[in-house]
């Protein structure tokens, strides 16, 4: 499917004819449709498997008996107050609308993941939904990136979800990071990116030696989509990703600023990949790299601390890199995990599941912000106007200019992408 | 470490003088020609059944019945693909990996009328040459298409398939007829038995009970498990009815209890009893037995279980079921399963006799059709904005038109072809022998993050093909230091340019190379400057054959 080049340069390529394959003659479109792909809007998901507490990160309840130890710090919006443990995001409030009443109804980790995810309650129907990503990748992709439109930068979740019936062109392109030590830099590589021998000249030969075989291979949809898939894995190698990866390139104060582990580094990695033209990436923060995590049945508040002090400068720094670049206007930052933490505090200092009465957080991409949207009352155990992951679903479509309301095939069956035909949140994108 | 060192290298040197023999061996069949299929077996009359109790003469009357009702049902059979083709589909549905050029080379050798007819009963009934070789990867083989469909990809969680595919192993390699291969798991007397098939569902009785259904009985009630199904006629208690067998084996998920008797199960506080979907006056009769519940399903008069099995094989060897939706046969018109009803009741009257049904579909022309691909409309509109209306109903219940689907490999046929035509030592001594080095389980695991749930489906996104392109076991396949396949086929004194290179081919992709390919791989060597350049584009071009679509599809 290398059918950017006519057979006859393929040729020449092969054999050297022409005094050696120079790498940028090898897919010469490439380079170029990079660059044209600024304008589109583009999502960066920061999840957060396990489920943040709210109380203390986003909607905190200070004074309060469920309110616990942490305390409460002003923002840069009047009147919204979030949790000292975010103290960076609170200087970007301006930049941000929360979200403090969602209501999902999911309080089990793979059920809940399932539904934040793909928008659908799991019901064990025969339907593989896709995620979040997925869906986007399949609006927004560019046919000519040197990346694939769907890169997570998440090395756990649970359950196993994927494109579902989208198939695996809007596959994510995982990236793995193997290192979370500060003291070392973070690891994110994509596996095998490199030509055997790291030869580039040899890679060119092989690709259209192969594409010598293939002129004779059948027209069947497995073979087309074998081949799509090729082509997408040699421009990325051809162009090693559009150098998304070398993060060495970035000045060490930056680096310094997002946070030397697998998240921070992620978040700058996430912008890399926007700038050059991917629309959705998803990076995790499922630990702190000191054993706590989201899931914190016990020893909440020291846990949801440590936490934060990966996410707050990774986060803020994202939105500020993001907004000195420009890309702030055309790109949704959203903040979510599977659901929130229980008001109550549990007999080990903990909080447990709670679907109910939670917070996400979302800025960018022409969005409306410096809001709250509803309320948990005194206690957090009210929920006023309660959001359901549709809704929010929808908020997010509408805000990467996608039409909620469109749905996708699954063979003969068509799946609207959102459920319930709900609508977004006016507040947030008119 | 002396001694061990000349021990190895004595071993190489073994090693590779087979290799080399091996090769040479096969040198004639490169100028054969393919030969047109075989057509005698239409003419042949049906014998009496005087032997009917010998499974390849049972088989090759239950072939010529489905031949002729096949015709009745679809009309008449597409035109049988070449001799070359049929062995590499052979080969990868019965023993999971591709043929080897000197099992090619045997059979071009064979008789031109019976070779397709010998070389099933070879691979089926282990007659003949390699008989254990045989027999071993036919058992691992199907164990792993079982386990495939027993266990989806993601239902597996932290637990190893690694006892369920052994218990299906021995199976298979005794001949355990279908019915007393399943009776057990149905039964499940002990959890750490079988195949632990009950842990592999989370130790969920609602969980197990949906797997029983919708592996045994073509019938997925997951739905019913929340709410009555919306599309037939299952209902919550019909679900939970299946689930309450199981119900003093494990906890329960969330929004239920175990109850410790077996047979009563509650759900959002509400009782079930256990009981049978159907029973012969049309409603389920409850019954808390589980030995009798397992004598119920695989019973010879319930045409489910057998209809769902036959249409499993089919969908296993053809590539999509006589019904397409094998996990819904419940849903099929009585048009739509007839000639599937008709063949399972020969399987359930011959006792439920696996090997004989799977010789006789692979000696079916259906089998041997060329395929007949129809692009996929639903997976070519992915991107437009439709609204797609939903199929009428008459549509609906119509038969299935017949359809021969390339297939794609599995990751185990993917890693087992590899190991094959790249002529990889599998000794667990040798420290080359990618099979226990870690480098299969890689692969296999790779590949696996996006495997197609059907055969015909094509999953593999990127990070597949990055590493079939760049990884380690390509790398090591196309190095002159360390393929076999490579230096076994260049350091032949024997072989030609073109022998060489159709060498590559066969041992990959089981065919011939097309005159275009021969002259442009050939042109590609040639203007090489010198020998060691010559040998190194040998593996560029084995890279371009392993990384081809064709390899990891099956035609």
């Amino acid at each position: 499917m290398l059918h950017m080049f006519s057979r006859r340069e393929m040729m020449r390529i092969a054999l050297g004819a022409a005094g050696g394959a120079s790498l940028s003659g090898w897919l010469p479109q490439v380079a170029r449709a990079a660059i044209a792909a600024k304008s589109a809007k583009a999502c960066i998901l920061l999840w957060m498997p396990g489920g943040p507490s709210q109380l203390e990160t986003l909607d905190p309840k200070p004074g309060r008996p469920n309110g616990g130890p942490t305390g409460a710090i002003s923002t840069s919006v009047d009147g919204i107050q979030i949790s000292e443990n975010l103290l960076k995001v609170a200087g970007l409030m301006k930049d941000l609308t929360l979200i403090r009443s969602m209501s999902t109804g999911e309080g089990d980790h793979g059920r809940a993941t399932q539904l934040m995810l793909t928008g659908y309650k799991p019901t064990g129907a025969p339907i593989e939904y896709p995620v979040l990503g997925s869906l986007v990748a399949n609006r927004l992709y560019r046919e000519s990136s040197e990346l694939p439109s769907f890169v997570s930068i998440a090395p756990f979740r649970f359950g196993d979800l994927g494109s579902g019936f989208l198939g695996p062109k809007f596959a994510p392109l995982v990236v793995s990071g193997s290192s979370n030590d500060p003291n070392t830099r973070a690891n994110l590589t994509v596996e095998n990116l490199s030509p055997i021998g790291g030869d580039f000249k040899k890679m060119a030969e092989r690709a259209s030696l192969l594409d010598i075989i293939r002129q004779g291979s059948s027209k069947v949809v497995s073979a087309t989509k074998h081949s799509e898939v090729y082509q997408q894995a040699m421009r990325m190698v051809e162009s090693q990703g559009g150098g998304a990866f070398r993060l060495e390139e970035e000045s060490e104060a930056l680096r310094d600023a997002y946070g030397r582990n697998r998240f921070g580094q992620g978040c700058l990695l996430a912008r890399r990949l926007v700038e050059r033209g991917v629309p959705f990436v998803e990076v995790a923060l499922p630990d702190a790299g000191n054993g706590g995590t989201w899931d914190t049945h016990t020893d909440n508040f020291k846990t949801v601390t440590n936490m934060c002090n990966v996410l707050d400068p990774a986060w803020s720094t994202l939105i500020k890199d993001l907004k000195d670049r420009g890309l702030y206007e055309s790109t949704l930052v959203v903040w979510m995990g599977e659901f929130g933490r229980t008001p109550k505090i549990n007999a080990s200092t903990g909080r447990d599941h709670h679907p109910e009465g939670w917070s996400v957080a979302l800025g960018g991409a022409g969005t409306k912000t410096g809001q709250v949207i509803g309320s948990t009352g005194k206690d957090g155990t009210e929920v006023d106007r309660p959001v359901s992951t549709s809704k929010l679903f929808a908020t997010i479509l509408k805000a990467l200019d996608i039409d909620p309301s469109l749905s996708n095939p699954a063979g003969d069956r068509p799946i609207p992408m959102v459920d319930d035909h709900a609508q977004p949140i006016a507040e947030i994108v008119a | 470490m002396g001694p061990f060192k000349d021990l190895m290298a004595s071993w190489y040197r073994a090693w590779f003088t087979f290799c080399l023999a091996y090769l040479i061996s096969s040198l004639p069949l490169l100028a054969q020609e393919e030969r047109a299929p075989s057509t005698d077996r239409a003419s042949s009359s049906i014998i009496p059944s005087m032997v009917d109790d010998v499974p390849s003469v049972q088989s090759d009357h239950w072939a010529e019945w489905l031949d002729l009702k096949g015709q009745e049902y679809w009309g008449v059979a597409p035109d049988a693909c070449d001799d070359l083709l049929l062995a590499r589909r052979l080969y990868l549905d019965l023993l999971g990996r591709v043929p080897s050029v000197s099992e090619v080379r045997d059979y071009l050798d064979l008789p031109t009328a019976s070779r397709r007819k010998t070389l099933i009963h070879q691979l089926v009934f282990h007659e003949g040459s390699r008989s254990q070789d045989n027999a071993r990867g036919f058992a691992e083989h199907w164990a792993r298409q079982w386990r495939h469909t027993m266990v989806p990809q993601g239902m597996q969680g932290f637990a190893g398939t690694g006892e369920l595919e052994a218990y299906l192993a021995k199976q298979f390699r005794d001949r355990v007829p279908f019915d007393r291969m399943m009776f057990p798991l149905i039964e499940m007397k002990d959890t750490a038995r079988d195949g632990s098939y009950f842990r592999l569902s989370q130790s969920n009785p609602a969980t197990y009970a949906a797997n029983v259904s919708r592996v045994m009985l073509g019938v997925r009630m997951e739905c019913a498990q929340c709410h009555d199904h919306p599309f037939t006629d299952w209902k919550q208690e019909d679900f939970w009815g299946l689930a309450a067998f199981y119900s003093d084996l494990g906890p329960m998920a969330a929004g239920g209890t175990v109850s410790v008797r077996a047979g009563e199960i509650e759900n959002e506080g509400k009782k079930y009893v256990a009981k049978y979907l159907w029973s012969e006056s049309g409603k389920g009769k409850a019954d808390p037995s589980r030995v009798r519940f397992a004598s119920w399903v695989t019973s010879s008069s319930n045409r489910q279980f057998a209809s769902v099995a036959a249409n499993r094989l089919w969908q296993q060897l053809v590539g999509r079921g006589v019904f397409r939706a094998v996990d819904d046969l419940d849903t099929a018109s009585s048009e739509q399963r007839q000639l599937l009803d008709e063949l399972a009741s020969k399987f359930a009257s011959a006792k439920f006799p696996t090997q004989t049904l799977i010789a006789a579909i692979c000696k079916s022309r259906w089998y041997q059709a060329v395929s007949n691909d129809v692009p996929d409309a639903a997976s070519s509109q992915a991107n437009n904005e439709v609204r797609i209306e939903q199929v009428d109903e008459v549509a609906k219940r119509a038969r299935q038109p017949f359809a021969r689907p390339t297939k794609t490999l599995t990751p185990e046929q993917v890693f087992d072809s590899l190991e094959q035509a790249l002529m990889l030592p599998i000794s667990r001594l040798d420290p080359g022998s990618a099979r226990w080095t870690g480098d299969r389980m890689q692969l296999i695991s790779r590949l696996s993050e996006s495997a197609g749930k059907t055969p015909e489906e094509y999953a593999a996104g990127v990070p597949q093909a990055l590493m079939m392109m760049n990884g380690k076991m390509t790398s090591d396949a196309i190095g002159l230091e360390n393929s076999r396949l490579l230096r076994a086929t260049l350091e032949s004194p024997f072989m030609s340019q073109k022998d060489r290179l159709e060498t590559l081919c066969l041992a990959t992709l089981s065919r011939n190379l097309t005159q275009g390919e021969l002259s442009h791989f050939t042109e590609y060597i040639n203007n090489k400057p010198n020998d060691e350049a010559k040998k190194r584009a040998h593996g560029e071009i084995l890279w371009a054959l392993v990384n081809s679509p064709e390899f990891v599809l099956c035609r």
